[in-house]
């Protein structure tokens, strides 16, 4: 039989997909929040350039992206969430229902949940969801949890959707301003040569362009696979001989030991990391432990 | 089995396959609020549910299912090869380069029916490669040749889609494999009607065939002196079950199994008359694809799980049983 794809990707491909990565689209600069001065009604310029018209701060909220999801918590309207995907793993958010995946959820189940706006991922990944949305006439919105830049964007976003718009802008100016100076504690420091690693065989690496290489470059890391063409990529063994690696940095890394050639430290970070929102800080800390072997002014 | 008997059976199965995809999805609704909002009354929520998502799903499994079976009878008869199916020529493939394409490029989100239309394009083009390779090789069309052709231009395909993705953004890549493995999920009535302008005149065609198909079974030069038209029987016959998967593929995916199986499991049962097979295996196929992406639907909800997986799962161990007791007969 001459079924097409008999390819069998690996699962890791499929893991990758939740992984952030730089906007491929000519970038709507900067999808700043417009709502209309003083009226009820909201109007918002999402990550996709489109515009969303709301009657009102909506009261049922479905969230199909797990980073918005803890922009809203973090906004203090998690009340008005009424459905989460099968990523949001949080136990406050674990009470709500499920609607799936992020991607393609569940039409009938996000019917039922009778949301007055959806917040889901930008980009063609999902091509289905949103036209199916329209013909329903369920208001849905759109970011892009690509780069750390965006971060900022959509929760200033998802804050102007649910009328929260000055809380939004205090969280992403504070969350901006520890940042900046986590960048400044070491600028001009050492600059260990960084490989972050995905896992699969052979391994996948993260490239230029992605939340994780700006996160390393931030914490004054150097990402030795900044020169890839892609943002994630699966790299031969030979490459970690050659390339002068310094420390590995990896989140589940027990499938590695002893496959990596050399004595490569490899060291672990959470989960962080692999969701880029209001925990941006967070895991740039976790990395910068992890790329220093400890905090600044400690000797390696 | 008595034809008749079957017959109805099929269609009894057809209608409760319609009525429980109708009844049941993730939410659960009673059989009164589901009945209400098919009828245009109750909450307005369920209507939409039934209406707007249950019913065009449904109704596309009907023509895919029914389609995707008549198609591989079709094959089956005039290639006179057992392994003989839908996507045998190639269809999968040209069909799957298209919307791998589409996907990976970004322009899937440049209209909703850029996409359809790439996958569609690319069947035909798969098509036209195969039937060219058959009919160069002299006046009359060699079915080994096509058969061949089917396959390897099939493999040439497959060879594109791995590059492509090979190349593509890792991201893209699980919309494209998803759509390779082919769903009924967020059907729009749309879809339906896309399928149905296609597929109901093709299937019309197809059930006319019946009787040079039987001439044909038996071998192409007995057909002959029996007074059908051989290359003409075989030219249409091929060039419209080929547009009938075409059309499937384009708004469904690549949904294997059905095409290969019910036709076999039809034939196991009423005997090889195409004036019977053509009419029942469409009636099987639909009934089999509506219960399938059923079970796909409630097996793991809210998650779906790909239909191919179910129509495999259910299907092979049903077919096994059946060609066991064909053999022990």
């Amino acid at each position: 039989m001459t079924r097409a794809g008999g390819t069998a990707l690996p699962a890791l491909l499929l893991a990758l997909l939740l992984l952030p990565a730089c906007g491929q689209t000519p970038d709507q600069q900067p999808d700043g929040p417009a709502t209309g001065a003083g009226g009820e009604v909201i109007q918002v310029v999402d990550a996709m350039g489109d515009t969303v018209r709301l009657d009102g701060p909506p009261s049922r909220v479905v969230s199909l992206v797990p980073s918005a999801t803890l922009t809203l918590d973090a906004l203090g309207v998690r009340s008005r969430l009424v459905g989460r995907t099968d990523y949001d793993t949080l136990a406050w958010a674990r009470t709500l229902p499920s609607v799936g995946g992020g991607l393609e959820p569940n039409l009938e189940d996000l019917v039922a949940l009778t949301p007055d706006l959806v917040i889901r991922f930008g980009g063609d990944q999902d091509p289905v969801t949103p036209r199916r949305l329209d013909e329903l006439g369920i208001p849905h919105a759109a970011v892009r949890p690509d780069a750390v830049a965006d971060v900022f964007r959509s929760i200033r976003v998802v804050g102007a959707l649910v009328g929260e718009e000055v809380r939004a802008d205090s969280l992403a100016r504070h969350l901006e301003a520890r940042l900046d100076s986590l960048r400044r504690a070491r600028r001009g420091g050492p600059s260990p040569r960084v490989a972050y690693l995905l896992g699969g065989e052979p391994p996948w690496v993260a490239g230029p362009g992605t939340y994780i290489h700006e996160l390393v470059e931030l914490v004054g890391g150097t990402n030795v696979f900044a020169d890839l063409d892609d943002l994630y990529a699966s790299v031969s063994l030979e490459e970690f001989l050659v390339r002068e690696i310094d420390v590995v940095v990896t989140h589940g890394a027990e499938e590695l030991r002893g496959r990596l050639p050399g004595d490569l430290p490899i060291r672990e970070v959470g989960g962080a990391l692999e969701l880029p929102g209001p925990w941006v800080v967070e895991a740039a800390h976790e990395l910068d432990q992890a790329v220093h072997g400890g905090p600044p002014g400690a000797r390696r | 089995m008595k034809r008749t008997a079957l017959a109805v059976v099929l269609v009894a199965l057809l209608a409760v396959a319609v009525l429980l995809g109708v009844r049941f999805g993730s939410v659960p609704l009673s059989t009164g609020e589901a009945l209400r909002a098919l009828t245009g009354g109750g909450e307005a929520t369920h209507r939409t549910i039934v209406l707007e998502l249950r019913l065009p799903r449904v109704l596309l499994g009907v023509l895919v299912g029914g389609g995707l079976a008549l198609a591989g009878a079709t094959f089956q008869a005039i290639l006179r090869n057992p392994l003989a199916e839908p996507y045998i020529l190639g269809i999968s493939g040209g069909a799957s380069v298209g919307a791998v394409l589409v996907l990976t490029l970004g322009l899937a989100g440049s209209g909703s029916w850029v996409l359809p239309l790439a996958a569609f394009a690319g069947a035909l083009l798969a098509i036209g490669l195969v039937f060219r390779v058959a009919i160069a090789s002299g006046r009359s069309m060699d079915v080994r040749v096509l058969l061949l052709a089917g396959v390897v231009v099939g493999a040439f395909f497959s060879a594109c889609i791995a590059f492509i993705l090979s190349v593509s953004e890792a991201r893209t890549i699980q919309s494209a494999v998803l759509w390779i493995m082919g769903s009924l999920a967020g059907t729009s009535w749309r879809d339906v009607t896309l399928a149905a302008v296609y597929s109901l005149p093709a299937a019309a065609v197809l059930l006319t065939l019946a009787r040079p198909l039987n001439a044909l079974a038996i071998g192409e030069e007995t057909a002959q002196y029996l007074g059908t038209d051989v290359e003409r029987v075989k030219r249409i016959a091929l060039a419209v079950a080929a547009l009938l998967t075409a059309a499937g593929v384009a708004v469904a995916g690549v949904i294997g199994f059905v095409g290969l199986v019910v036709p076999h499991a039809i034939r196991l049962l009423v005997g090889s008359d195409h004036r019977v097979l053509l009419p029942l295996s469409f009636l099987a196929g639909a009934a089999f694809l509506t219960l399938a992406d059923l079970l796909a639907r409630l097996a793991l909800a809210p998650t779906e799980i790909p239909i191919g997986v179910i129509t495999a799962f259910v299907g092979v161990p049903f077919f096994l049983l059946l060609l066991r007791r064909s053999m022990t007969r």
